[in-house]
């Protein structure tokens, strides 16, 4: 094959990129568009000004990462609520696995991505930190 | 034997077999859910159904229906795998399926075969059951809403426990299980009805939410109460443990307990249990290192018989051999002792001299093949309520003939035809006495017994002791005497149950002796279903008799102990893990020895009334935290393991033994059961057992007996001072020694001492259930809240002996019988 050609052919594709719409987002000026069903950070759903969540145990039960922490409590109507609620955002895999076991619909995932911390500590999300405001 | 065809498969059954039976012993599965193999054959659910070819295919219930000869059946067609789902949706029609927060699940029978016939939908509609759910119960929480009416827990109540809590309430549609007028459960909460129920309609509230079932590891252990010794499974998650959980396979009890070892588990857990040494300084008890604590402990120890321990029968066989070991050897001293040093003599002493054994020759396993159950003292039942089960099975089921020779009425006077002579507190040993002069009087004895030592000697001894003469003086007829006296030569087999333990003075040496006596003259011992069965008191009391630790070649008993601490003769004492000053008789005696001894040094879980008395405080492991073996009261040998972790803080007793006879200059066996090796070669009854060997199944030590009859002293009538009660102790159901104290659970139902008295004496001091009144006798005075009862007998009243905050021992300086006033 003549050598020059798969030069010319590089500088083909050059070219036409230059013409192009360039595909690097300008982060964090530009924000990207998380598809619908993104695995970002957890979510607690609420009902009457309380999270669903009634501390079945099944999302610790099936995580695969073993990184949420559930406790179970009884509240004064007798009803079975989650003391405490954490999960470690340092294991979590986002494989979703706990939003697919809940049976009432109580953890979702949402499209917040941006989870960089400075401390360790301040990876473990608490319940507090998870309740859809 | 019968022969039957299931699942095209031939198989043979005993002929008592049920078709359930059948198929299980073959290895067939057939679904239950109403049905226990404890329980007698109900039938109630359905689940069941078995096609059997001669009955037409007709759908049977196989746990129901006996197997016989030549029965063809099929255990899962595809019209029993429809009926089956029909059942399951129509429990479900109103079943809440709150499955999420219901702590039932994962070990739910009605959600596993929901899931195994794969449930998923429901052909019917209607509306879900609206019963009020009872949260208010502290230890047992009731809702209906999930019930599947398999009517186990009513059975079990009945059948088993002989409480008869729950029954059947409403009719059709409404019917649901309750208790009397639909009231609150107010039972002895043995937690068999949990233990049974298929469904969460039962749950332990103290376990309420606490984890899921699939979350916690199971840990098969030994309870660490009475000496009963049974078996149970620790539900332990994040090494806590956190509830007890049901296995019905497990030991002779098939997973039945008591309240104690069923709720009484928090006591591991607890946030009181000591963590860190503690040594006096300025008279106050301050933090220090192991280091500091031993080598104080150990300087104090070398001063030959000045030194002497008291160790609670709570402790391992390996510990109290090391214990013993550390005392004879390193430290030179023969007083050591456990249980008051009276509580064992029945068998130390008693059976001793009589059959030649420290130990029971009958096994809790004789009370269901005996013909005729003589029980000492209702409070059997209270002190092993297990072993009461097994009564209550024997009488209701086979019909063994129950007579109970007592000081007050209790739950087994309640067994269908039961006969419980009540007797005047005290006069026990006359009693038997008179039985066993009745016996030769009659010619009741056996053949043999003229020829057994000591025949002559105790017919002249017993020569005063004529059925009118016994009778006039202890409130029962002379008729009663001779109609007990035939009635026992009669049975073929016979079995005599006794209670001992530290509330129980009366029940010493001359009790077991007058009733060896009795089994010795009818030649009722060595054989099944007879013999005389002492109930110990605690969990490894019979291990303590085994070990050899207990008063012996001359070294002081442990009253005589405390009487030394007292004059000064001896200067440094050991408790290791004993509460004396609650449960020691004379309260302000045993404080005055603690206060007098020069150094005192206490092992235990927690900072009792006596370990704060100490000047070093070691903190130790619960049963929980460590290896061992405990002995049963009919010597069965238990390995059980440690459950959890231990805190690296504290040590068990074992390590705290072996390091001081190291610091003494003595070797030792580096782990249990290296030594426990050396036990069972130098235990009569334990060769050949390893923990290794009883790692699945408890063994029985043997008891080898050589009869020889013994004049038993009885102690002359006790007479109460005019105007006064007589004071009996014991124990209470709730509880046992002073560490079920710390149990939650045991807590709830029985918080603080009470005095039982008759309804008689209650109006005559014009005093009413709950009243606190003040109860005085020559030692001291307490109060104490009233309970009425009709099981008490005019002028006696009842008291236990657990509680610190109100210890019984103010009042009662350990004779059996105490005279008291009553006062509001
Ligand atoms: S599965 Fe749902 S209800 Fe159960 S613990 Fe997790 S979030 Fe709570
Ligand atoms: S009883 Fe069983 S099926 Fe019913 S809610 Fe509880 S776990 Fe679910
Ligand atoms: S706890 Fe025991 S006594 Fe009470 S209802 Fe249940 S089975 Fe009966
Ligand atoms: S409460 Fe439980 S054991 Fe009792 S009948 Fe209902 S399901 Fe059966
Ligand atoms: S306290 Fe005694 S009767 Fe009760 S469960 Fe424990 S060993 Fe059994
Ligand atoms: S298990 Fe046979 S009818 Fe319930």
């Amino acid at each position: 094959m003549n050598p020059i050609t798969p030069i010319i052919n590089g500088m083909k594709i050059t070219l036409k990129h230059m013409f192009m719409k360039p595909v690097t987002l300008q982060y964090p000026t530009e924000r990207p568009k998380v598809a619908k069903r993104f695995r970002g950070l957890h979510a607690l759903n609420v009902s009457h000004d309380k999270a669903k969540c009634v501390a079945c145990y099944l999302c610790p039960t099936v995580c695969p990462a073993k990184c949420i922490t559930v406790e179970a409590a009884e509240d004064a109507n007798h009803d079975k609520y989650a003391s405490v609620y954490e999960i470690d955002m340092l294991r979590c895999i986002f494989c979703g696995y706990c939003v697919e076991a809940c049976p009432v619909d109580a953890v979702k995932m949402t499209e917040e991505f941006e989870l960089a911390n400075y401390n360790r500590k301040d990876f473990i999300y608490s319940k507090e930190r998870l309740l859809v405001k | 034997m019968v022969n039957l065809t299931i699942d095209d498969k031939q198989v043979t059954a005993p002929k008592s077999a049920t078709i359930y039976e059948a198929a299980k012993m073959n290895g067939i599965k057939i679904p239950i859910l109403c049905h226990d193999k404890k329980l007698k054959p109900f039938g109630a659910c359905r689940m069941c159904l078995v096609e059997v070819e001669q009955m037409k295919g007709r759908q049977i219930p196989a746990c129901t229906t006996p197997a016989t000869e030549g029965m063809i059946i099929r255990t899962s067609t595809p019209d029993i795998v429809k009926a089956r789902k029909m059942v399951l949706e129509l429990l479900l029609l109103n079943h809440p399926l709150d499955c999420p927060v219901c702590d039932k699940s994962g070990d739910c029978d009605l959600q596993n075969l929901t899931y195994e016939y794969q449930v998923n939908s429901n052909r019917f509609t209607d509306e879900k059951f609206n019963h009020e759910i009872d949260y208010n119960n502290p230890l047992i929480e009731r809702d209906m809403n999930r019930c599947v009416l398999c009517g186990k827990c009513a059975r079990i109540c009945d059948e088993i426990v002989s409480y008869g809590a729950l029954t059947f309430i409403d009719r059709g549609i409404e019917t649901k299980i309750g208790c009397e007028f639909d009231d609150g459960l107010n039972c002895e909460f043995c937690g068999s009805c949990i233990a049974v129920c298929p469904v969460g309609s039962l749950l332990a509230r103290p376990f309420k939410h606490k984890a899921r079932f699939w979350a916690m590891t199971k840990h098969p252990t030994v309870c660490g109460y009475c000496g009963t010794g049974c078996n149970l499974t620790l539900g332990v998650k994040d090494n806590k443990v956190l509830t007890t959980i049901y296995d019905e396979d497990q030991g002779f009890h098939k997973g039945q307990l008591c309240v104690r070892g069923r709720f009484g588990y928090q006591f591991i857990n607890s946030t009181e249990r000591l963590t860190t040494p503690l040594i006096k300084k300025n008279g106050r008890l301050i933090e220090a290192t192991w280091d500091e604590a031993l080598e104080l402990v150990a300087a104090r120890l070398s001063g030959g018989a000045a030194v002497a321990a008291l160790a609670t029968p709570r402790l391992t066989n390996e510990e109290l051999t090391l214990f013993k070991k550390l005392l004879v050897e390193n430290v030179g001293t023969n007083n050591f002792d456990h249980a008051a040093g009276y509580a064992h003599t029945a068998i130390t002493e008693g059976f001793a001299r009589s059959f030649g054994a420290k130990a029971s020759s009958a096994s809790i396993l004789d009370i269901q093949k005996s013909d005729m159950l003589l029980v000492i003292k209702t409070d059997a039942y209270e002190t092993h309520p297990v072993v009461g089960f097994e009564i209550n099975m024997g009488v209701k089921n086979k019909g063994i003939k129950l007579t109970i020779l007592s000081d007050k009425r209790g739950k087994l006077s309640k067994l269908p035809d039961a006969t419980t002579l009540v007797h005047r507190p005290g006069s026990e040993v006359a009693i038997l006495n008179a039985i066993a002069k009745t016996l030769i009087d009659d010619n009741l004895v056996a053949g043999s017994a003229a020829t057994i030592a000591g025949y002559a000697e105790l017919e002249k001894a017993l020569a005063a002791f004529t059925a009118d003469v016994v009778a006039a003086q202890c409130g029962i007829s002379a008729a009663d005497i001779k109609k007990l006296a035939s009635e026992y030569a009669a049975a073929e087999k016979a079995l005599i149950v006794f209670p001992v333990g530290q509330a129980y003075s009366g029940h010493t040496a001359e009790l077991a002796t007058a009733l060896a006596n009795l089994a010795i003259l009818t030649g009722k011992y060595d054989k099944e279903g007879c013999g005389v069965l002492c109930l110990s008191e605690k969990n490894n009391s019979q291990g303590a008799i085994d070990m050899g630790f207990f008063a012996q070649d001359g070294g002081l008993n442990g009253v005589e102990i405390l009487d030394a601490c007292a004059k000064g003769t001896v200067k440094s004492l050991f408790i290791a893990g004993e509460n004396p000053l609650t449960s020691y008789p004379n309260h302000t005696k045993v404080k005055a020895a603690l206060e007098a001894v020069e150094f005192l040094v206490v092992s235990e879980l927690f900072l009792t009334e006596t370990a704060a008395m100490a000047d070093v405080v070691l903190p130790v492991c619960s049963f929980a935290e460590k290896d061992g073996t405990f002995t049963s009261t009919d010597r069965r040998v238990q390995y059980f393991k440690s459950a959890i972790r231990k805190n690296v803080q504290i040590k068990s007793d074992y390590e705290i033994f072996s390091n001081l006879v190291t610091r003494l200059g003595g070797t030792v066996a580096p782990t249990p059961a290296l030594l426990f090796t050396e036990i069972a070669a130098n235990t009569p009854g334990y060769q050949g057992l390893s923990h290794v060997s009883l790692r699945k199944e408890g063994a029985f030590a043997a008891v080898a007996t050589t009869p020889k009859f013994v004049i038993p002293q009885a102690d002359a009538p006790f007479t109460v001072e005019v105007g006064k009660l007589a004071l009996v102790t014991g124990s209470a159901l709730y509880h046992n020694g002073t560490l079920s104290q710390y149990g939650e659970g045991p807590m709830h139902v029985c918080p603080e001492n009470y005095i039982e008295l008759s309804r008689t004496d209650a109006s005559l001091y014009k005093i009413s259930e709950g009243d606190v009144v003040t109860v005085s006798s020559a030692s001291g005075s307490l109060q104490l809240k009233a309970k009425v009862t009709p099981r008490m007998p005019a002028g006696v009243v009842f008291s236990p002996y657990h509680f610190t905050a109100a210890p019984i021992n103010t009042i009662w300086n350990g004779s059996p019988v105490t005279s008291v006033t009553v006062s509001k």
